[in-house]
């Protein structure tokens, strides 16, 4: 079967919703294969993905949870278990993308039951961790993703879950455990008592179909599958520039493990911009204030920090296609900015005067390495070379797997499949 | 990335998620459609067909007709809200390999605008599809009958199954409704609504003969339906299709119930089993389903219970069957 997992080789941002999006539009079978893809899963992160869709009769949507897919009638969403679901976020988003045409999303998602719940309690801790923390915060979103995964490795067997949600006691038990344990710890939380959120999970369980492991195994074998990653391989809880860094394993790793599971493969897409953004601190070697780059989604978020851009990065996109076991094909976005900017490209550093063409990657979770590459990075300076007027070819020499897709504006008719590479690497060769 | 932009406010989640009733997954009905959909209007269909193919070599046919008159409404919303969980369940565990399920829809030849609708068999979420085009009659005529004849005569007459064709496996036939059938299909009707050219009418009893040749097939009637416990309906199926008449408290457990029966067949599970199984999947439903299927439960009993009356004294989960 031709699945596809999309993931952001860089720190989020680069267009993954609007590939997504195009990859699930119909007449794009033939990338998937020849038939209709079925559904998106989301297999990282939770509700603090912002995946922007652009309609081609314009209607927009910031995909948190639902997949980017939605807009296409039929697709389906389903979260797995290496979703942090927020339920509470879930009902608004559904809600908005009923205003924007899409009435039955909350029929098209299934929802592992083993998935971590985030709640209002994870979500005030975090808020209060983060105040406390002031000046030397990590960018994080303040949706709770981070409370949510602290939470579970120090409580393993008592972290909230969406099978509760069907099970009033136990979800009330374990709610009234979480809110105490976080409270002890960072004083008395802004959140809604423990019998609300009770009852609005209930009408969640009672609403959207919950299944178990044996679901996905089928979605796969019923037609073309596309796994949305969520964030970006530079921001990866192990790979990522320590400790600026997310709460996520953001590579291909998760939806492989899915896949595995069910005896099946899927073509591995990246996804980078022909620039590099950035939210937040954290090392960006070829950050460029002086870039103008129109930026409509994405503003300085209040939780997040400023929003920063910057030059291509080979050097740092190489050393994410290392350590995410590389890329089967590359999809390249926001190319229209290559003609309103003079972008450069940046093949080499300078650390220490001595020139740097390759992040060494460190052993498996060694997140001392990973300290000593983000103080590296931040004592790095660019070497910017000019791009020229190929992309596509530049890309592809730089990660070394073809550019299939090129991405000239947010919406589906602005990208342009590359046939060469598609007849070169589809997936159904591998 | 991005700022959480989705509010999350637990009232409005609460009202939220209880407002969204699921209407729009039958936006064929909902829009005011007064006719069969094209795509499941039986008339010149010369067969419905579960056939294997690569992705799915070992099909086994699951046919589920449902009454869409007055008191039945709720049971195709329960369907397809419960959809993902009934192939979970069949999945799980290898109750079946490869399910193709098919859904249909019976109304009264003598009074209703959609007599017969049939879906194709799905292996995927084209049967998704096919319940949202199914067109959810409010009428019903009031006379404790429905034209089921009409939908046997297509199940024996206009399906074939790689199930039963390759391999002798009769596929799964469900009608679900609380009414009686009327005793013979008519030519009249079969010409109207099917298309064929009967030269005299069939007696039911006949048809039922000829599907269950091919379909292992079961009657669910629903509490709440409006005959439930009447004995002329209870007979009147069990006359026709002996213990296959499954009495369920609660419609809401029609997909568990499904499932259930499906796995019994199989010999993959015993009734036991299969509530466990239900347990996993957070199913509320295994009381209602435990008293629905106990007759059946019975029959079918998995190898190692038959060890257990040489250990009349020892304690059996499955003794009380």
């Amino acid at each position: 079967m031709n699945h596809v997992i999309i993931v952001d080789l860089a720190y989020g941002d680069s267009g993954k919703g609007s590939i997504s999006d195009w990859v699930c539009s119909p007449g794009r079978v033939r990338f998937a294969g020849g038939r209709p893809v079925q559904a998106v899963v989301r297999f990282n992160g939770g509700a603090q993905a912002a995946h922007n869709v652009v309609t081609t009769d314009g209607r927009h949507h910031t995909f948190a949870q639902f997949g980017s897919g939605t807009f296409t009638p039929g697709v389906r969403t389903h979260l797995s278990r290496f979703m942090l679901v927020d339920p509470l976020a879930l009902a608004a988003e559904a809600a908005h993308l009923a205003s924007a045409g899409v009435g039955d999303a909350l029929d098209r998602l299934t929802v592992d039951r083993d998935a971590l719940l985030t709640t209002p309690y994870h979500r005030a801790a975090n808020r209060a961790r983060e105040l406390a923390r002031g000046v030397s915060r990590h960018g994080s979103c303040g949706v709770g993703i981070g409370e949510t995964a602290r939470y579970t490795l120090e409580h393993p067997g008592d972290a909230p879950r969406v099978a509760d949600c069907a099970a009033p006691q136990t979800l009330a038990r374990s709610l009234r455990r979480l809110r105490d344990r976080l409270a002890d710890e960072l004083g008395p939380l802004e959140a809604p008592p423990v019998a609300d959120v009770c009852e609005a999970y209930r009408a969640f369980a009672d609403r959207v179909a919950l299944v178990d492991d044996g679901y996905l195994g089928w979605l796969l074998r019923t037609g073309p599958v596309v796994f949305e990653g969520a964030q970006g391989v530079l921001l990866d809880e192990w790979r990522g520039f320590h400790p600026y860094t997310t709460w996520s394993t953001t590579t291909f790793a998760n939806a492989e493990t899915l896949l595995a599971e069910a005896g099946d493969t899927a073509l591995r897409l990246g996804v980078v911009r022909c620039y590099l953004t950035r939210h937040g601190p954290g090392p960006f070697v070829t950050e460029d204030p002086t870039l103008e780059l129109p930026e409509p989604h994405n503003q300085h978020g209040t939780w997040q920090g400023a929003f920063r851009t910057g030059h291509f990065d080979a050097v740092a996109l190489r050393y994410a296609v290392e350590v995410s076991g590389g890329v089967d094909a590359v999809a390249l976005t926001h190319l229209d900015a290559a003609a309103r900017q003079p972008l450069r490209v940046c093949r080499s550093y300078q650390v220490d005067g001595q020139p740097l063409q390759r992040i060494i990657p460190g052993p498996e979770r060694d997140l001392g390495w990973q300290e000593r590459l983000t103080a590296m990075l931040l004592r790095a300076r660019p070497v910017y070379e000019d791009p020229g007027p190929d992309w596509p070819g530049l890309v592809e020499g730089a990660l070394g797997a073809p550019v299939v897709l090129t991405s000239y504006g947010p919406t589906a008719a602005d990208k342009r499949a590359v046939a060469s590479a598609l007849g070169r690497r589809t997936p159904a060769t591998r | 990335m991005g700022s959480g932009r989705w509010s999350t406010d637990v009232y409005d989640a609460a009202a939220r998620f209880r407002a969204a009733t699921g209407a729009s997954a039958f936006a064929y009905s909902d829009s005011g459609a007064a006719r069969v959909h094209d795509t499941l209007d039986p008339h010149g269909v010369p067969v419905r067909e579960s056939r294997d193919s690569a992705e799915h070599p070992q099909s086994l046919a699951i046919a589920v007709l449902f009454d869409v008159t007055g008191s039945m409404r709720d049971v195709p919303r329960t369907l397809q809200a419960k959809l993902p969980q009934l192939l979970g369940l069949l999945l799980r565990k290898g109750y079946v390999a490869d399910p193709q399920i098919m859904f249909g829809a019976i109304g009264d030849a003598t009074c209703d605008h959609a007599p017969l609708q049939i879906g194709q068999f799905e292996s995927d979420n084209r049967m998704d599809d096919d319940l949202g085009r199914i067109l959810l009659e409010g009428g019903g005529g009031g006379q404790k009958t429905e034209s089921y004849e009409l939908a046997l005569y297509f199940m024996a007459r206009h399906t074939v199954t790689d199930c039963f064709a390759k391999r002798g496996r009769r596929g799964y036939l469900f009608i679900i409704g609380d009414e009686l059938a009327y005793p013979r299909v008519k030519p009249g009707e079969v010409h109207n609504v099917i298309g064929d050219e009967l030269p005299e009418s069939v007696p039911v009893a006949k048809l039922v003969a000829e599907v269950t040749a091919k379909w292992d097939a079961y009657y669910i009637l629903p509490a709440g339906a409006s005959y439930v416990g009447d004995p002329e309906v209870l007979g009147f199926w069990r006359d026709l299709l002996g213990q296959n008449v499954i009495e369920l408290a609660d419609t809401g457990a029609v997909c568990e119930t499904i499932a259930l029966t499906v796995g019994l067949g199989e010999d993959a599970i015993s009734l036991d089993d299969g509530l466990a199984d239900l347990g996993d999947v957070g199913s509320a439903a295994g009381q209602t389903v435990s008293r629905a299927l106990a007759v059946i439960g019975a029959g079918r009993a998995p190898l190692e219970v038959a060890a257990a009356p040489d250990d009349l004294d020892g304690p059996s989960g499955n003794v009380r069957l």
